[in-house]
């Protein structure tokens, strides 16, 4: 069983229609992903990283190829339990506070319990912002949302994270914090991590280091 | 509770704002629509409520008639004393004299009353402003309000009455002096018409100014608490008989067309007010649908994070609701305040516009009568939910249809 990969996907291809141009992007990636292994993906802009994330989380069809989740096949509904995912642009929700923000992610699965209020304030804790938990993302820094957004992506202890550049909007030292925080904390609860980044140290954090050119990895 | 209704009351009332502008702004909408509507069917359903009362009360319940005049009016009224919903009876007659006071003429309806069995059936007694009905004998005379004011009438004036007998008798060279009467009283119903031609004497000298004998025009009947009219009406007319020519009809059934007229009126308003809501609810929508564009992707988070699209659906949909719930109790709430201080504001708005007179006359009433039925309060409420609800249905679907991975991407 710990041997099934978190993830695996074979062969897969995804193309846009850009007016009467297919823009092929993915031409035949392949890609396996051990429970707790943090790999990251770096790539040209407009390589088509953010293209595979929406591949790997299920939130984008590919064209061909086949994709598993934990030795299963994706279904939008084990989404929310299975990965949570940050993004450039934290993405919070701008009327509720952090600590709602986080619990959002249990929220939308079931309606969250005394167990479920517990673990989102840990985690708020866990990502140093227990002073700040009832902020709205308004009142926070980039890097104070990145942590919320790390946080919720936590929430629901999922088995893997996908993380979109996750330091993009963030300055050099704010970035590296966030990269640690979040790299320690899949450490720590044994989640695997795919991050996309353009910063080579970043990616060196990681365990393996993937590179996106011409559709495939090289 | 699920996280849809969750997140819609939060982006209604976000955390940590005091003021919630926009929320307010769109229930305003709804709220205004609502409160008209109620302040409109109210006072339209006072005026229908007035209309009615006054005629049961200066008509009764049910009336009996016959083709010419009743003969034997004891008889009957012994008759129509046994059937079931039936309380009392009072026999009347009336005409149009000629009246006269210090030759200044005027020419109103007359109605003989019995005063014996009067006031069992219609309340005379309590629209009687000045004077009193007991002082009322064959040779007095109780005048409505405003004629009473034209003809500069008052307690004790003197009054010639000239009836249609008289002009009869003058085509055979006859000469028949009017009679000469005492004005004992002075009675107001508070409806223009009514108020400013209408006249009240004994039955007995009715009778005497008509040359009707013993014979009236008809008997006006009481019946119990909560009776239908229209049925006491009918089972009178069952146990006349088949030769009767006596014909019983209820107040609804002799005022029928004016009552459908008042129906209609109020449905019309209804409907033509229903608008302010319909376009209430398309700024309501407006909103909505800006909403959705600026939260384009937040709703692409939402579906990352696992939420269904009927769910973001939902989101919309209940904020549609409670714009229409917050709007509906807010109109509630102003529409019966506004009904409230209705007659402080009129008179303040003819103090400053020294247009008093105007009201009444133009209006028949001297006040704003209002009278809200059940019904209609709660067909109002029902309306404006379900067209806030419908009005949040279009941007809900666009927020559904809307897929995550291209919601993400909008910039
Ligand atoms: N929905 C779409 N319709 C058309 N073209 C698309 C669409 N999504 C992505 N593309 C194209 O696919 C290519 C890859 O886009 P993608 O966002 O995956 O790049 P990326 O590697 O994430 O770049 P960056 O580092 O700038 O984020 C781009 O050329 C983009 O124009
Ligand atoms: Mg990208």
């Amino acid at each position: 069983m710990s041997n099934t990969p978190i993830i695996s996907a074979r062969g897969l291809t995804k193309s846009f229609l850009s007016g009467d141009r297919r823009i092929e992007v993915l031409r035949g990636v392949d890609l396996e992903v051990a429970a707790g292994e943090s790999v990251s993906i770096r790539g040209e802009s407009g390589s088509g990283k953010s293209t595979l994330l929406n591949l790997l989380s299920g939130l984008d069809a590919p064209d061909t190829g086949t994709l598993a989740w934990a030795g299963a096949p994706v279904e939008a509904d084990r989404r929310a339990a299975f990965l949570g995912i940050v993004f450039q642009s934290f993405y919070l929700i701008p009327e509720i506070d952090a600590l709602a923000n986080v619990l959002m992610a249990s929220r939308i699965i079931q309606v969250p319990g005394a167990a479920e209020r517990a673990r989102a304030k840990e985690l708020i804790a866990r990502v140093g912002l227990q002073e700040r938990a009832t902020h709205l993302p308004a009142q926070l820094s980039g890097g104070e949302r990145q942590r919320v957004a790390v946080a919720r992506a936590l929430m629901n202890s999922p088995k893997l994270i996908l993380a979109d550049e996750p330091t993009g909007n963030l300055d050099e030292h704010t970035g590296d914090a966030v990269i640690d925080l979040l790299l320690g904390l899949c450490r720590e609860t044994g989640t695997a991590l795919v991050l996309v980044t353009h910063n080579a140290a970043h990616a060196a954090k990681c365990a393996r280091g993937l590179r996106l050119r011409d559709g495939r990895f090289v | 509770m699920p996280w849809y209704l969750y997140l819609a009351l939060k982006q209604l009332f976000p955390s940590g704002r005091k003021f919630p502008f926009f929320t307010v702004i769109s229930m305003l909408g709804v709220a205004l629509g609502v409160m008209l509507l109620v302040v409109a069917t109210s006072v339209m359903g006072g005026f229908g409520y007035q209309i009615r009362q006054m005629i049961v009360d200066t008509q009764g319940e049910v009336q009996l008639r016959d083709r010419g005049f009743i003969e034997d009016v004891g008889a009957l009224q012994k008759k129509v004393a046994q059937v079931p919903g039936v309380v009392a009876t009072t026999p009347f007659a009336e005409g149009v004299v000629m009246l006269q006071c210090d030759r200044k003429p005027a020419f109103p309806v007359i109605q003989g009353v019995d005063l014996d069995s009067v006031t069992k059936v219609i309340p005379l007694d309590r629209y009687i402003r000045v004077g009193n009905l007991s002082d009322l004998d064959d040779d007095s005379i109780i005048l409505s309000s405003k004629l009473a004011l034209s003809i500069g009438a008052r307690i004790g004036s003197k009054v010639e009455v000239y009836s249609p007998l008289l002009l009869e008798r003058m085509k055979n060279d006859e000469v028949l002096l009017p009679r000469q009467l005492t004005v004992v009283g002075i009675f107001e119903i508070g409806h223009q018409q009514l108020d400013s031609s209408v006249v009240l004497v004994t039955l007995r000298l009715m009778q005497d100014l008509y040359g009707l004998g013993h014979a009236v025009h008809g008997v006006n009947v009481k019946i119990a608490e909560g009776a239908d009219p229209d049925r006491v009406a009918g089972a009178i007319n069952r146990s006349m008989g088949a030769q009767s020519t006596v014909q019983a009809k209820s107040w609804i059934d002799a005022n029928e067309d004016f009552l459908f007229v008042l129906q209609l009126e109020k449905n019309m308003i209804f409907f033509l007010l229903t608008f302010i809501i319909i376009v209430a609810a398309f700024s309501v929508m407006s909103s909505l649908l800006i909403s959705v564009v600026r939260k384009t992707r937040e709703i692409g988070l939402l579906g990352a994070l696992g939420g269904k699209p009927r769910h973001v659906a939902a989101c919309f949909c209940f904020q549609g609701f409670l714009i229409g719930l917050g709007g509906t109790v807010g109109g509630l709430a102003m529409g019966f305040g506004a009904l409230a201080l209705r007659n402080d504001a009129i008179r303040i708005f003819t103090q400053l516009t020294g247009s008093e007179e105007v009201l009444a006359r133009f209006y028949q009433f001297s006040q704003l009568p209002s009278h809200p039925v059940r019904g209609d309060i709660i067909m109002i409420i029902v309306c404006s939910i379900v067209i806030s609800t419908l009005a949040g249905l279009i941007p809900a679907w666009r927020a559904a249809r809307l897929k995550p991975v291209e919601a993400l991407r909008s910039e």
